[in-house]
């Protein structure tokens, strides 16, 4: 009886195994399946993100109060994987503590530098911002990010993305993309970034709203800005 | 020990993998953040591409799992024996599949998972032993 049992179990969990495979991502070893990227409703990191970020002002690239007396400037690629642990480590008490308050206003400049992939997520990190969601999208694509240059920028990945985050025209931000959202945004942020020396990315910049900004050290950022915001 | 006793043990296993897998799947039809002790990424995993197999979350294959192991025991003779123990057999064959996924793949561990594929293995083990028992002549 246990033999048939063992030989029967064992037919069925090679089905299983065979079909979850080739059905990781249309086949076994592409891209997305290889990075841990998901598909589905459901999407890493999107209740954390929608919390984050609700009931904060957003306008284009913009996180916080226009009003807000410190501007921080962050130059990032949605692929470099420091960017990520900044973004899904640190930036989370800042927005909490500072940019909620008012007291930050936090500027996304994608500099799309390291690839491919990168370009293309910062179109459709454009296309978001066109919409003012470039932030929750931005956080839901670092949640979500791949291997580097492995093609894990896929338009599934960015339609469950987009799809993750309320009020967001799908279509429209997808057309958007589609037709080079944020092509001069990149040329600016780049031009911007070299006339503050940054050469690497995450890198951040702040100061008193209108005045001058300074580079600021990541691995220091939030105590810097509670200095600013404080001073 | 007896069959009684291996029974009642793959009875409370079976209710504790039901609990496991019943949570994990209501997470993710909430679309909610499971909580995950030690270190783990629960939701890492859970919306990876291993979550689902044809479209069906493995959460709820688990609880189903669990389900019809639960039915097993109430299916007198071989057959309920039979069943059961090629259920668990399967729960646990893939459930180290999935771990394996979840170390070598996906770089997240998902605590529940884990803990669901424990109970899937001593639910393999106890069932098993409830078949060679029967077939040594074991009293009830």
């Amino acid at each position: 009886m246990l033999g048939a049992a063992v030989a029967l179990a064992a037919v069925l969990v090679l089905v299983l195994v065979l079909v979850s495979s080739g059905g990781g991502g249309g086949g076994s070893g592409s891209t997305t399946t290889e990075s841990g990227g998901s598909r589905g409703g459901a999407v890493a990191g999107r209740a954390e993100a929608l919390a984050l970020m609700a009931g904060i002002p957003q306008n284009g690239t913009a996180l916080g109060s226009p009003r807000a007396p410190v501007t921080v400037y962050e130059f990032a690629d949605l692929q470099c994987p420091f960017c990520r642990d900044v973004a899904l480590e640190t930036l989370p008490d800042l927005i909490r503590k500072h940019v909620r308050t008012g007291q930050v206003r936090l500027v996304y400049q994608d500099l799309a530098f390291l690839g491919p992939d990168s370009v293309k997520a910062a179109h459709a990190a454009a296309a978001a911002a066109q919409q003012d969601r470039l932030w929750q999208f931005a956080h839901l694509m670092y949640a979500n990010q791949g291997e580097e240059n492995s093609g894990w920028v896929t338009d599934a990945l960015l339609d469950r993305i987009w799809n993750a985050i309320p009020g967001l025209d799908v279509q429209r931000a997808k057309r958007a993309a589609a037709a080079g959202a944020g092509t001069a945004d990149l040329a600016l942020a780049r031009r911007l970034a070299r006339s503050y020396g940054i050469d690497g990315t995450p890198a951040f910049v702040a100061g008193r709203t209108g005045g001058t900004l300074e580079p600021v050290d990541p691995a220091d950022l939030n105590d810097q800005i509670d200095s600013l915001v404080s001073g | 020990m007896t069959d009684r006793r291996l029974r009642l043990a793959a009875l409370v296993l079976a209710l504790v993998g039901l609990a496991i897998a019943g949570y994990l799947t209501y997470v993710h039809y909430a679309e909610l953040e499971p909580v995950c002790g030690l270190g783990g990424d629960c939701e890492r995993v859970q919306t990876s591409d291993y979550a689902d197999l044809a479209g069906v979350p493995v959460a709820l294959m688990g609880l189903a799992g669990y389900a019809l192991i639960l039915a097993s025991l109430a299916i007198p003779g071989e057959l309920g024996l039979v069943a059961g123990a090629t259920l668990a057999l399967v729960g646990f064959g893939f459930s180290a599949y999935l771990t394996y996924r979840e170390v070598a793949t996906i770089d997240a561990i998902c605590t529940w998972c884990v803990a669901s594929a424990v109970v899937m293995t001593a639910l393999a083990v106890v069932t098993c032993a409830r078949v060679v028992g029967a077939e040594a002549g074991v009293p009830h």
